[in-house]
């Protein structure tokens, strides 16, 4: 049975505020293309109902719908005529299912995993490197690793993905 | 106030021919663009970015400070870094609160976030000198039907990026006919094409593209362009895989939009790299006078 959890509903809210003036009226899944592709089964207004229901297990643990399948085209947010935010609502909720320790699609972490270790979602390879040399490019000079994972540290980054790890 | 380039991670690390097209078009047109060093993930709107978003905040701040640090703006050549960024700022230079939480964080690596500079998309800045890009253009790519694809983080939230029309854009097709080639209209041209799903579907992500394609090809384009690395990809790599899936026969040669000013400013072939495209482009240059 799903339970109603007023704490994370108004979590939700604190994180974004605009949730608040949704009234339901469905624009966003109807200009939504991942809702129009799979026939309603993500439904980008149901999310947002069931945030401001606090349905906690629904969204974080079962998923459903789910919210790794917003393609972040942001055409719900220009034609919702409540102006709700609803991919930053979106982000909120992906950011609690990683906290959380839930699963969530493998290619997120492994991007998160590559710029910790090179700066980059995508390091540059030899092959690259000569190529890049072959079309008259500069050398990229990346960010410093050691900087960067001070950095990491300080937003505890790398200790809210390995949350996952534990958890599994 | 001048600009550096943003590169991104895409465009270095595995598309560097469209860099190659864009620092020639930008060279070829006068508008000098140095180098930013250090720079990281800017981060990805559509990957790491949602998974923190202190963390989305704080490595976004930080490659802002690079700029601020160089007093330049900064000239992105991705869409999904030029979001992440416009983003990043907007909500810093909007809420006092959360800067200074960010700069407590920048504080360890000896950075402060101040708001000083701007960003811009590539093809902004291309729209802002199309006249000088007409007076250019040597070769007019005549009767090449084009299908203009903006995307998405190129338009939108159009609050944050504050640019085109977010829902009927313009600015791409006029940059298409700047050069003498015909920007076709087309059913889908304001739809997605699917890229960012793919990290969660493949199979929604490629019926994403193939809703575009078919839409394209019902139009008769010759070739699209776009102004994304995400949505180069997904176009340039993706229409093989359709194909083999679907039996269809998607074979449009993918452009970016520098690649094809820079043919018609007259940039030798040689010199963009077009030998690196996954789908042949040898059709659409036997066109060019």
């Amino acid at each position: 049975m799903q339970m109603v959890d007023f704490e994370f509903r108004k979590e939700l809210i604190k994180d974004d505020f605009s949730l608040n003036y949704c009234y339901q009226c469905g624009t966003c899944s109807s200009s939504c293309p991942v809702a129009f592709i799979t026939n309603g089964e993500y439904n980008p207004r149901k999310i947002i109902e069931q945030s401001l229901l606090g349905l906690k297990d629904l969204l974080l643990k079962d998923q459903k719908p789910n919210v790794w399948l917003c393609c972040t085209c942001q055409m719900c947010v220009e034609e919702c005529p409540q102006n709700v935010f609803l991919t930053e609502i979106f982000e909120r909720i992906k950011n609690k299912i990683v906290l959380l320790g839930e699963p969530y699609p493998e290619t997120f972490k492994m991007q998160a995993k590559s710029i910790i270790e090179n700066g980059l979602a995508i390091p540059l390879t030899q092959p690259i490197i000569r190529r890049r040399d072959q079309l008259g490019l500069p050398n990229v000079e990346s960010a410093d690793i050691s900087e960067l994972k001070k950095l990491l540290d300080a937003t505890d980054f790398e200790k809210k993905i390995k949350i996952l790890e534990e958890s599994k | 106030m001048s600009y550096n380039y943003f590169l991104g991670c895409v465009i270095p690390g595995r598309l560097p021919f469209l860099e190659a097209s864009a620092r020639r078009t930008f060279e070829k047109i006068g508008i000098k663009v140095g180098d930013q060093a250090k720079c990281s993930c800017c981060p990805d709107p559509t990957g790491a970015a949602q998974l923190d978003h202190e963390t989305f905040l704080a490595l976004g701040a930080r490659n802002l400070c690079l700029f601020e640090e160089s007093n330049n703006n900064i000239l992105s050549l991705c869409s999904g870094c030029t979001e992440s960024l416009k983003m990043v700022k907007h909500i810093l230079d909007n809420d006092d609160e959360k800067k200074n939480e960010i700069n407590l964080k920048l504080k360890v690596i000896g950075k402060t976030y101040k708001g000083d500079i701007y960003i811009k998309h590539f093809a902004e800045v291309l729209h802002e000198n199309m006249e000088k890009i007409k007076e250019k253009v040597e070769k007019p790519l005549k009767d090449l039907k084009v299908a203009g694809h903006p995307g998405c983080h190129y338009l939108r939230p159009s609050e944050i990026i504050n640019w085109d029309d977010p829902l009927n854009p313009k600015t791409l097709d006029e940059l298409i006919e700047a050069i003498g080639a015909d920007p076709i209209e087309y059913d889908m041209k304001n739809d997605c094409c699917g890229n960012p799903v793919e990290k969660s579907d493949k199979e929604i992500s490629l019926s994403m593209l193939e809703s575009k394609l078919k839409s394209m090809k019902e139009a008769g384009a010759d070739c699209i362009v776009c102004v994304c690395p995400a949505c180069y990809q997904q176009f340039d790599f993706n229409q093989r895989e359709i194909n083999k899936n679907k039996n269809t026969d998607y074979n449009f040669p993918v452009f970016y939009i520098t690649e094809l000013i820079a043919l018609a400013l007259g940039i030798k072939t040689e010199d963009l790299g077009l030998n690196f495209h996954r789908i042949k482009v040898n059709e659409i240059l036997q066109k060019i006078p």
